[in-house]
């Protein structure tokens, strides 16, 4: 018993090891998301700090471009310039950033500046239009501004053309503050946001903790409601598990009367067989002692018969529990249970006869249940008819009707007996209870038809047969596919 | 014309250079290593420097007193000659320092690309404006004066600033006529700085100036120590910007001469020295030039009267908010450029010989 346990836990901690766990996967995807958010924020930096530091760096360039392009002018018939000290105290606000620059003229070429630097820039080139670019220059990468307009000078044609430009480190190093800036921050936001996620999942799981502590900490024989105040995402849960809970409560208790009804059904016929076996040992022809032993025989086989009574109930019952209802032909059951019983009835001169004004009714049901409660009313119906005035053909009939309505269909099991008195008719469902103790019977059956009835929602009832006798029907809510059909 | 300009100064680099073939060259008086062995194989620390020779000697004693495994090859240069040996010799440098005091060569050097990147912590204790992409660092500052001769001076009182010296030349016409002396500024390379300077800080005094000094047959030198030598002499009664230091240590030893710095505004500028690109033994270079930043150094050249130590950077920049004159620092940054500019240049050389009436040839 011990090891067993022991093994059992052994199990459940190998078990609990594989298991998926609910809150790693909720902050791994959480985390997951937000590397993603935060790579994509890093990147959008990157490129934003770029664009910033070359959006602040070519206002410079060019500022200082228009003060060297308002500095042409005409000398001797040609073109020159006079740069402002101005323009490069602009440029040398990027302290560190060497400075090139060319002056041009379509009439007279190259004027002033570095000879070496030479470019066309990227776009086609539209007068009066500045144009920034990136190029290669003096072992390094240097920005551009690049201005061709029109010579206003008089008696000059042409266009005059300004290169200017600078390296790109002062760029660089502002790129790269307000990148380094931005990462931190970004990291610190996705750590901060990663750990709230981690203390959040604790608290969103801690719920399904306490109702788990709860129940571990549950006497063995405790179904009681869990009473514990949960959030609205658990609370179906706990009343999945109350429902569960009062429902384990309810079999159990079921459970606890029949073992004892059953026993105390038991003892009766046990106790008849011990007295008849006694009388059949006291007596002392052999005629008698037979006659004795016939009855002990008969006495066991009405025993047997209880026994497997018990058995098919206990059997329903736990199917009842188990199986879940399907859609079924119920007059294709019924005429089984009647072909079935037939043989049986005829033996005791009685004729089963099936009336139904549809050949197919659908019903949700289990089978193997409905089966035995069909046995069960016709043998019931059967065992009260026979007997009864012989000389009346009505009396040696059982009638099974089926009618079905609009949301239901009825059967009924019409006997011809000596009926059953209306004080009776409330107590024949309740379990060993018999109205006629003449009869042979458990008092089993009908109390199972009832249960099996309330399982498939039926509602069952008796009333009386005119002339005489008695009718017991149930009515089954009829079974509508998706689609509204039969 | 050209053809003739182009041999003259064929001719002139002829002269520097035979000159320069013979460095002085300073080497530890013991040669020996703290061991007390010959050294295996001495360095040589060329350098190429417009400094004069009087006022760099003690640096490079005790240069070479601190590093015995180290000599010194000094070359004495002209600042415009300076600079087109380094850019004769950029792929190949024989110098591993170039010290000179025209600031926006020297800066026009390192915006070209041909010097070499060096930190230290004596660089990095220097302020923004002494230096520049940590390829050249200043090392001195120097406040750019005017040198009279009192005692030939005319009128009593000696000028305060250029308005003054204007007036009394206006006065006393005759007295100054061919006795000024001042830079040759297409010689010079410190000479144009401090023109194109004086030019941006105050354009229409100096085109009085100028035109002042055409007027009265004004002498033009290479450099500030022959003009001192004049104004001493008393060939010139005044010699216009030239490098405080050295006429301060003049003036100290010769009580005729009278070292004024103008009142309308002084100007400041910098010696800086920078390596090449490619200079043979880097190395040395670098501890060179922390060696000059360094407190030893810097207050040698304040006992000995050699320079203006850079290192009162700071207290010239606060001194001279206290002072009763404005003073204007040329610093080490791009603006150094436009007056480099080719086209700025030549404008500016033209305007200038033609005020001075002097020929192109001259």
């Amino acid at each position: 018993m011990w090891q067993k346990s022991a093994s059992l836990a052994e199990n459940e901690a190998l078990e609990l090891q594989k298991a998926p766990s609910l809150r790693k996967r909720f902050i791994l995807s959480g985390a997951g998301v937000i590397s993603v958010i935060a790579l994509i924020a890093i990147n959008l930096v990157f490129n934003y700090s770029q664009r910033l530091a070359d959006l602040s760096y070519d206002r410079l360039l060019l500022s200082a471009l228009l003060q060297m392009d308002e500095n042409i002018l005409a000398e001797d018939g040609r073109l020159s310039i006079d740069i402002p000290w101005s323009a490069f105290s602009t440029l040398a606000q990027a302290n560190e950033d060497r400075i090139f620059y060319r002056v041009e003229s379509s009439v007279d070429g190259y004027i002033t500046g570095n000879q070496s630097l030479e470019s066309t820039p990227p776009s086609p080139s539209e007068l009066g239009k500045p144009q920034f670019y990136n190029q290669t220059f003096s072992g390094e990468m240097i920005r551009l501004v690049w201005l061709e307009r029109d010579v206003t000078e008089a008696n000059i044609q042409g266009s005059v053309t300004i290169l200017l430009g600078q390296t790109r480190l002062s760029r660089e190093t502002m790129a790269s503050s307000i990148t380094t800036r931005a990462v931190q921050v970004i990291l610190l936001i996705a750590i901060v946001a990663i750990v709230l996620i981690m203390l959040g999942s604790h608290l969103v799981l801690n719920p399904l903790h306490r109702i788990e502590e709860l129940l571990e900490e549950r006497q063995p024989g405790d179904l009681t409601p869990i009473k514990l105040d949960t959030p609205k995402e658990t609370y179906q849960l706990k009343i999945a598990l109350n429902h569960f809970m009062a429902r384990l409560n309810k079999n159990l208790e079921q459970l606890e009367n029949y073992t004892a009804e059953s026993a105390h059904q038991l003892r009766t016929p046990l106790a008849s067989l011990k007295a008849l076996a006694e009388n059949a040992r006291d007596q002392t022809t052999p005629e008698r002692q037979e006659e004795a032993l016939e009855q002990i025989v008969q006495q066991s086989e009405t025993l047997s018969e209880t026994v497997t009574i018990l058995l098919n109930q206990a059997v329903v019952s736990h199917r009842l529990q188990t199986q879940r209802l399907i859609p079924l032909d119920l007059v294709a059951l019924i005429k089984q249970s009647c072909m079935e019983q037939a043989v049986a009835a005829l033996r005791q001169g009685i004729h089963l006869s099936f009336e139904s004004d549809t050949s197919k009714v659908m019903i949700l049901g289990e089978a193997f249940s409905l089966q035995q409660m069909l046995n069960n009313l016709l043998d019931n119906a059967v065992r009260y008819s026979a007997g009864n005035g012989l000389n009346d053909q009505n009396e040696q009939l059982v009638e099974i009707r089926i009618k079905q309505d609009v949301q239901s269909v009825r059967l009924s099991i019409i006997d011809y007996g000596d009926g059953i008195a209306d004080d009776e008719k409330k107590r024949v469902f309740e379990r060993f209870y018999r109205a006629n103790y003449e009869i042979s019977g458990t008092g089993v059956g009908l109390a199972m038809v009832k249960e099996i009835s309330d399982r498939h929602q039926g509602k069952i009832k008796v009333t009386d047969t005119q002339p005489k006798g008695a009718t017991i029907s149930v009515d089954f809510p009829l079974y509508f596919d998706r689609e509204g059909e039969l | 014309m050209r053809s003739l300009k182009k041999v003259l100064v064929a001719l002139i680099f002829a002269y520097v250079a035979s000159l320069m073939a013979n460095p002085v060259v300073y080497e530890s008086d013991s040669a020996l290593d703290q061991g007390g062995n010959f050294f295996q194989e001495q360095r040589t620390l060329n350098i190429y420097s417009t400094v004069d020779l009087d006022a760099f000697e003690p640096i490079l004693k005790a240069f070479v007193e601190t590093y015995p495994a180290t000599k010194v090859a000094y070359y004495d240069v002209n600042s415009l000659e300076l600079y087109h040996k380094v850019m004769a010799e950029k792929d190949r440098p024989k110098a591993s320092l170039i010290v000179s005091s025209a600031m926006d060569l020297q800066l026009k050097l390192v915006n070209d690309a041909y010097a070499k990147t060096y930190q230290s912590s004596m660089t990095q204790a220097l302020p923004e404006m002494a230096k520049w992409r940590n390829q050249i660092f200043a090392f001195s500052l120097e406040p750019v004066v005017m040198l009279v001769n009192q005692n030939l001076f005319p009128g009593g009182e000696l000028p305060k600033n250029r308005l003054d010296l204007l007036q009394i030349m206006r006065h006393h016409s005759q007295a100054f006529h061919g006795k000024i002396g001042t830079y040759d500024i297409r010689k010079s390379g410190v000479g144009y700085l401090l023109a194109s300077q004086d030019a941006r800080q105050a354009d229409a005094t100096w085109g009085r100036m100028i035109e002042a000094f055409g007027s009265h047959k004004v002498k033009t030198y290479c450099c500030t120590s022959a003009m001192i030598d004049d104004v001493a002499a008393g060939d010139l009664l005044l010699g216009y910007n030239l490098v405080g230091s050295y006429a301060h240590k003049r003036a100290l030893g010769d009580p005729r001469l009278t070292m004024i710095m103008p009142t309308d505004y002084t100007l400041l500028m910098m010696r800086s020295v920078l390596i090449p690109k490619l200079a043979p033994n880097a190395e040395d270079a670098g501890k060179f030039i922390d060696f000059l930043l360094s407190e030893k150094v810097q207050s040698l050249m304040l006992s000995e009267n050699l320079l203006f130590p850079i290192g009162d950077a700071s207290q010239a920049i606060n001194l001279s908010k206290k002072r009763s004159h404005p003073t204007r620092i040329i610093e080490l940054d791009q603006q150094l450029l436009v007056g480099r500019d080719h086209a700025k240049q030549s404008r500016f050389i033209r305007s200038w010989e033609s005020a001075l009436e002097l020929s192109e040839l001259d």
